[in-house]
């Protein structure tokens, strides 16, 4: 299931250039730039709450409860970051990040895995698959924020 | 083989006066315990993984023989008979005979070598079976432990959310509501704090675990083994 919502905010022309460089050009001070988190976790319920987590920040999050999909919201959507579950049935977080990260058509994209698998190894493991932050759930509406904007 | 123990039934004093002294002189000799077959009793209650049988009076070799129990390694020192031998050998089916002929002792000490590393090799196996049975249990528990807390993170992790959301507009809130999701808040974040100590608790068990796996392997590896 792939959620979306319609939840514009205002942001500066700085952002804008953030997103697309020569966005800034054509920007005009009421120029909606919204920048897309792609989450990816198997619970409605945990992608839902991500989803209201960062409206709040402003950014505009989708969610999918696939992870079979993930390429094909990835280049339907084009998402600035995706935050990525591990545990989940079918395609596991470390293997979707492994894939994402030797396709040169999605590697540049930084995936954050949001998981509750919290050893230093689950970390380490998660590093060698190449993903660029790691989250571990129960986490603070601030912990994820703080992740996400390293990126977005 | 300090840790093995060898019981000699004899009759004759002079084999095992002269078996025991080849023994000793070995660098490492086991446990040996001497007895006559007037002493000999069906009911010895000392375990024994090699029992020696040497010279004994009329009649009693059968008798001694008879109470052993058919798993136990024998080695026969006594003269024989093919036929008895084969009879002996149906009742105890780890019997070995050694004729007492030149250099009897020295075929004794190797064979009797070989079967208490035997012995030694198999309890070996069967504390090392006994343990990773009791391992076995443990991983079901720790995989069912591991299940239970990604269950229980996950849904922490929607109560700590979803409270944080609704304090975000705390002016829709009534003031009892407020009240109650800030309790809700604060109780999912002890519950947190508990999960953590849960797996720093799993973390230490597992460093013990892991250094009394070290320990017992140093003590293997350090015994000396004889060749």
């Amino acid at each position: 299931m792939l959620y979306k919502r319609d939840t514009r905010l205002e942001h500066t022309a700085k952002l804008a250039a953030d997103v697309h460089p020569y966005a800034a050009e054509n920007c005009s001070e009421t120029l909606v730039v919204q920048k897309k988190i792609l989450i990816v976790d198997d619970s409605p319920s945990q992608v839902r709450l991500m989803q209201g987590l960062l409206e709040t920040e402003g950014y505009q999050p989708v969610g999918l409860n696939d992870p079979r999909r993930i390429e094909e919201i990835i280049t339907a959507e084009g998402p600035s970051v995706i935050l990525l579950d591990v545990v989940m049935p079918e395609r596991n977080g470390f293997q979707v990040c492994r894939e994402l990260k030797s396709n040169t058509k999605f590697n540049a994209i930084p995936v954050i895995l949001v998981t509750s698998k919290d050893t230093p190894s689950d970390r380490y493991w998660g590093e060698q698959q190449g993903a660029d932050g790691y989250v571990t759930k129960p986490f603070t509406r601030e912990e994820l924020l703080r992740a996400v904007r390293r990126f977005a | 083989m300090p840790n093995s123990n060898v019981l000699i039934v004899t009759d004759e004093s002079e084999f095992a006066r002269l078996l025991t002294a080849c023994w000793q002189a070995e660098r490492q000799a086991p446990g040996i315990t001497v007895l006559g077959s007037d002493l000999w009793s069906e009911h010895e209650e000392i375990e024994h993984e090699l029992v020696v049988v040497g010279p004994l009076r009329e009649s009693k070799l059968s008798e001694v023989l008879k109470s052993l129990a058919p798993a136990t390694a024998v080695i026969l020192c006594a003269p024989a008979e093919p036929r008895e031998l084969s009879q002996l050998r149906s009742r105890c089916p780890r019997l070995v005979h050694i004729p007492l002929r030149e250099d009897w002792t020295q075929t004794l000490l190797l064979v009797a070598g070989e079967s208490l590393r035997r012995s030694e090799a198999l309890r070996a196996v069967r504390q090392a079976e006994k343990k990773a049975s009791r391992n076995e249990h443990h991983a079901t528990l720790g995989r069912y432990m591991i299940d239970m807390k990604h269950s229980v993170n996950n849904a922490l992790t929607s109560m700590l959310g979803n409270a944080e959301l609704l304090l975000l507009e705390p002016g829709q809130l009534s003031q009892q509501s407020l009240a109650q999701i800030k309790t809700i808040h604060s109780m999912a974040l002890r519950i947190n704090e508990i999960m953590q100590r849960f797996s720093s608790l799993a973390t230490e068990m597992r460093e013990a675990e892991n250094a009394s796996q070290a320990e017992t392997a140093d003590a293997f590896l350090s015994r000396p083994h004889r060749r």
